[in-house]
């Protein structure tokens, strides 16, 4: 804050004012000086204040806005007021303005003009026009820190005048004054307004010249002043009255006078008539007078009202600087307490500390510098240990790691070779030429080798034996007499997990996380890196978010239409039983009976099952329920966690990616897909096809439930999801790509087989044996190509249209071969009856 | 010993236990909840009959209506049907009439026809009278008998008679030490629809 408002209190004691031609002098005087005059300038008005006003003048200046209230209530009543001039010593001498665009400081004799509360300057005291006028009645005063000494600034809304005095003292007489005179100025015109412009005349008058009367401080004082000037003017008043009446009486007189003289009666009558009309003239005149006095007294009385709040405003203002000035010495009090304590602290330590506790103290120092150092070397110390430490703990865990790889590497090779050797036994058991004996041997061996199975497994996978979702990782071989086999190929897909657990899985969590990162589940968008992403499989973290994401996308219609869709179907099947609720209660308890969540049948998971699947069949009643439905929510169920979710991916599944008709009565859909497979791996697996053709197998036998059931139950767990996460994000295209590549995954084996019970019993289990899920992805999403959908559309739509063609037609055969039966059927009892007849 | 290959097929309604008969033959194992058919499951075993060796080709087919239609591509070629039935639903045992008749008009002309009232260890349950269906059989001229997978109880007996029903080879010109396969050639018809 650069500028201080001069409502500071000042603390001088003697204010002199002496008038020099040039220089408005302030000069410290004892109390007992009179105020010297100066003999060569008469309009000289010294002292402005004497010694004994100013001190109660300080109070008035500092007088609670309370006071000022009282004083102008005891003002007011005064019908006339006196001019502000009356008997005041004029305010007047030299300052330097600046002014102009250079801004140079010029000498100019200033006066205060009480009347209008107005600051005129000169260019000399003798100059009759004045350079210019300051309004006080407006204008705050500043004065700048900063600033050369005795600068100080009257700020009026107009413009700010920059004024210097001779000293600070100076201009902090300068200050106080304009500050006293436009305060006066303030009370007067509240009191004052109406009599003003009457009484002007009178204050002319007893304006009493050269008055050395002190400036009215206290309201007593103020108010004695009053009455004197009341008194005379009263007189006056009385005297101008009177001089008025007998004006008056003159006039009448003389009129009178006019009257008697007038000749003849007829002169009279006009005379009178002419008063007469002077007379309304002047009722007129008084009426209009009358008008204006009471258009005076409304502007008068908006005045009024205008310096009352102009007064509530300075109250306010006031009290506000009231307690700033509290604030200011508390806060001086403050830095001054603070300047003598420094002193304080300095001077009590030497005087309140005798040797031996100083003494004390500094043996303790010496103790606890000495204790640092102690520590230091200890940290220090401990440091290097941590160090070390962590380099040793560092180098083990990496023997560890690498112990845990070369472990895994040497289990996955003795279960390679354990399966070679059991391999080998298969051979050997199968082979003619050995003798009795060795025959003996070797199923001893295989059955030690089958024994020790349940051994094996449990060391080999001391971990787990379930996945997340709980699937068995290693799926059960139901079939005797491929027990050695399916023992082979558990150990296979014991030693691929083994060798690619660490490898494959986490650049694809990291593409994942990367991909996810800064996306919500809800705002996927269909692009290629999408569906290379979820070809690749959806790590197990992610499955659920994904799949949601697909299944709202492609439920989002329905959904829209009726958001409470399964809650109303779950309350309607409550309340009516549906058809086919039957059928589902005899699959509950037999779907996913190897899985964890569904072995149970108190668990949880079946009660959801049940829901969702009798919603589906009030929500689908063309299709109600079809065997296979099950296993598709069970699915979607042990993924999404939630029933409803689950409800909503069946839906997806049956209605929104599978084709019409593919679960309804006849399942003609999902034969035409049949055909369909068998035109693609002639195509794509001639080889095969000519092997199967050749050996008359019909591999819709096997295929036919991969495609109505999405391979649920045919492939182990984890190529299973992966499976379903690109079926579901792109379609049925990805069940023939999954067919096929499972074919051609097993083709060399299949190839070697020549025996059509051989093959079936081969392809009945073999997808459960495949273990290398990546390759097996390539092989679908690379192999297999190109795979256009539009070749896959046309087809279906070909054996479609054929098989329905079939149908019909063997609808028709069947009718002629009822109504032909029921013909021959007739003539049979006929002959039946007439040979009983003949018996009888 | 010479083997022959039998083709058999199960038929029946939903839930009756097909696969658990099945599972029990080939196996000796029984399941509460083995999981329903889809489509159809394929296994073998081979049993001693006489101085042959049958191996039984049996296809276990879906039990719900809807896979009906898909039957024909089982029960083609088939040398046996085991048709079964729950002797605790009289329904199952309307549905076997209706496989009765759908063999009778599409099946293979010679096909052997066993009728298996499962669930015999249910009893106390019972909703179709054995007389009932034994009097059927024999009007139809099948084998009948009544099974109980869960105990064991006449499956092997089951595909002992079968055994004994099929026709003894006519013309045993094959080689006595290698295997053959039963070369039953569709009938020439056009009542199939897969």
């Amino acid at each position: 804050m650069l500028f201080i408002t001069i409502f500071t209190v000042l603390q001088y004691t003697d204010l002199f004012i002496f008038k020099y031609p040039h220089f408005l002098y302030l000069i410290h005087q004892p109390r007992q000086d009179p105020p010297p005059a100066h003999p060569q300038t008469p309009e000289l008005r010294a002292p402005l204040s004497s010694p004994a006003n100013l001190g109660p003048a300080e109070p008035s200046a500092l007088a609670p806005p309370v006071t000022i209230e009282a004083f102008c209530d005891q003002v007011q009543p005064q019908p006339q007021t006196p001019s502000s001039s009356s008997g005041v010593p004029k305010l007047c001498g030299y300052l330097q303005k600046q002014g102009g665009p250079l801004k140079a400081w010029k000498q100019r004799w200033f006066t205060y003009e009480e009347k209008k509360s107005q600051l005129f300057y000169y260019r000399t005291p003798q100059d009759v026009t004045p350079l210019g006028r300051v309004e006080l009645g407006s204008a705050t005063f500043t004065y700048p820190l900063k600033a050369e000494n005795g600068t100080f600034h009257i700020q009026t809304p107009e413009r700010t005048f920059i004024l210097k005095a001779v000293s600070q003292q100076v201009m902090l007489y300068w200050l106080q004054q304009l500050q006293l005179k436009r305060w006066q100025h303030r009370v007067q015109q509240s009191a004052g307004s109406p009599g003003c412009s009457d009484s002007t005349n009178n204050n002319n008058n007893s304006n009493a010249p050269g008055e050395n009367q002190p400036l009215p401080n206290t309201s007593d004082f103020q108010l004695t002043g009053y009455f004197k000037s009341c008194s005379s003017l009263l007189l006056q008043e009385l005297v101008w009255l009177l001089h008025k009446a007998l004006e008056a009486a003159q006039l009448e007189k003389r009129t009178c006078g006019e009257f008697l003289a007038a000749k003849g009666e007829q002169e009279r009558l006009e005379l009178l008539r002419h008063r007469e009309r002077q007379a309304a003239d002047l009722r007129s005149r008084l009426e209009e007078v009358k008008t204006e006095a009471e258009a005076l007294r409304r502007s008068l009385a908006q005045r009024d009202a205008q310096l009352s709040e102009l007064q509530e405003n300075l109250r306010m203002m006031m009290e506000k600087n009231q307690a700033k000035q509290e604030v200011i010495v508390k806060l001086s009090d403050q830095v001054t307490a603070c300047m003598s304590d420094p002193l304080h602290s300095l001077s009590s330590p030497s005087n309140g500390l005798d040797s031996q506790t100083f003494k004390q103290l500094q043996q303790e120092i010496e103790n606890l510098k000495d204790d640092i150092e102690a520590y230091k070397t200890q940290n220090k110390f401990l440091n290097s240990e941590i160090y070390q430490l962590t380099k040793l703990w560092r180098k083990s865990s990496e023997q560890e790691k690498s112990l845990m790889v070369k472990c895994a590497y040497l289990e996955a090779s003795n279960c390679q070779v354990e399966s070679r050797y059991l391999g080998v036994l298969r051979k050997l058991q199968e082979s003619k030429a050995l003798e009795a004996g060795e025959r003996e041997a070797v199923k001893k061996l295989i059955e030690d080798a089958l024994r020790g199975e349940l051994k094996s497994v449990a060391k080999l996978t001391p971990h787990r034996d379930h996945d997340e979702y709980g699937f068995k990782i290693i799926p059960d071989y139901e079939v005797e007499d491929m027990k050695l086999l399916a023992k082979i190929q558990a150990l296979e897909i014991r030693s691929h997990n083994l060798l690619h657990q660490e490898a494959g899985d986490r650049p694809l969590l990291g593409r994942w996380a990367q991909y996810l990162a800064g996306r919500s589940g809800d705002d996927l968008c269909a692009s290629p890196e999408l569906k290379s992403l979820i070809r690749a499989g959806v790590p197990q973290e992610y499955r659920q978010q994904v799949w949601r994401w697909v299944v709202r996308a492609r439920t989002h219609s329905i959904k829209d239409h009726h958001p409470q869709r399964y809650t109303q179907l779950c309350e309607k099947s409550r309340t009516s039983p549906h058809p086919a609720s039957r059928q589902i209660q005899l699959d509950l308890h037999r779907t996913l009976t190897t899985n964890q969540r569904f072995s149970s049948p108190s668990s949880p998971a079946l009660q959801q099952l049940r829901r969702i699947l009798l919603a589906f069949s009030w929500h689908n009643p063309a299709i109600g329920y079809c065997q296979g439905l099950n296993r598709l929510a069970a699915i979607a169920l042990l993924v999404l966690q939630s029933e409803e979710d689950a409800f909503w991916c069946l839906v997806t599944v049956v209605e929104a990616i599978m084709p019409l008709d593919y679960y309804t009565k006849n399942l003609v859909a999902s034969q035409a897909d049949q055909r369909v497979l068998k035109e693609f791996m002639a195509e794509k697996l001639p080889r095969l096809a000519a092997h199967f053709e050749e050996h008359s197998i019909d591999v819709s036998l096997i295929t036919f439930n991969w495609f109505l059931v999405v391979f649920v139950e045919s492939l182990p767990s984890n190529i299973l999801l992966r499976l379903w996460d690109a079926f579901l994000y792109e379609g049925t295209k990805v069940i023939f790509r999954y067919a096929l590549a499972l074919f051609k995954y097993k083709e060399e084996d299949i190839l070697k087989i020549h025996d059509s019970v051989e093959i079936y019993q081969y392809l009945r289990f073999f997808t459960k044996t495949v273990s290398d899920g990546r390759k097996l992805t390539s092989i679908a999403f690379n192999d297999m190509n190109p795979f256009p959908g539009r070749l896959l559309r046309n087809r279906r739509a070909v054996h479609l249209e054929r098989l329905q063609g079939e149908l019909r037609e063997l609808e028709e055969q069947q009718k002629e071969f009822v109504t032909e039966s029921a013909e021959r059927k007739d003539k049979e009892l006929d002959t039946m009856v007439s040979e009983d007849d003949e018996e009888l | 010993m010479a083997i022959r290959e039998l083709k058999v097929c199960l038929l029946g309604d939903t839930g009756v236990g097909k696969s658990s008969i099945v599972c029990r033959f080939v196996q000796d194992h029984f399941d509460h909840n083995i999981s329903p058919t889809i489509g159809a499951s394929f296994l073998t075993k081979t049993v001693p009959c006489g101085n042959e060796l049958h191996k039984f080709l049996i296809w276990d087919t879906a039990g719900q209506e809807r896979f009906h239609s898909l039957a024909p591509m089982y029960y083609r070629g088939s040398a046996a049907a085991v048709i079964v039935y729950d002797i605790t639903k009289l329904d199952s045992f309307q549905t076997l009439k209706k496989w009765v008749k759908e063999l009778k008009e599409h099946g293979p002309e010679d096909i052997v026809v066993a009728i298996a009232g499962n669930k015999n260890d249910l009893g106390d349950i019972r909703e179709v009278p054995m007389k009932e269906a034994k009097e059927f059989a024999e009007s139809i001229a099948a084998i009948f008998i009544e099974t109980s997978a869960r105990n064991a109880v006449n499956v092997e007996e089951l595909f002992q008679k079968i055994s004994k029903q099929i026709p003894p080879l006519e013309n045993p010109e094959v080689d006595s030490n290698e295997s053959f396969k039963l070369t039953r050639q569709p009938p020439p018809s056009t009542r199939r629809c897969c």
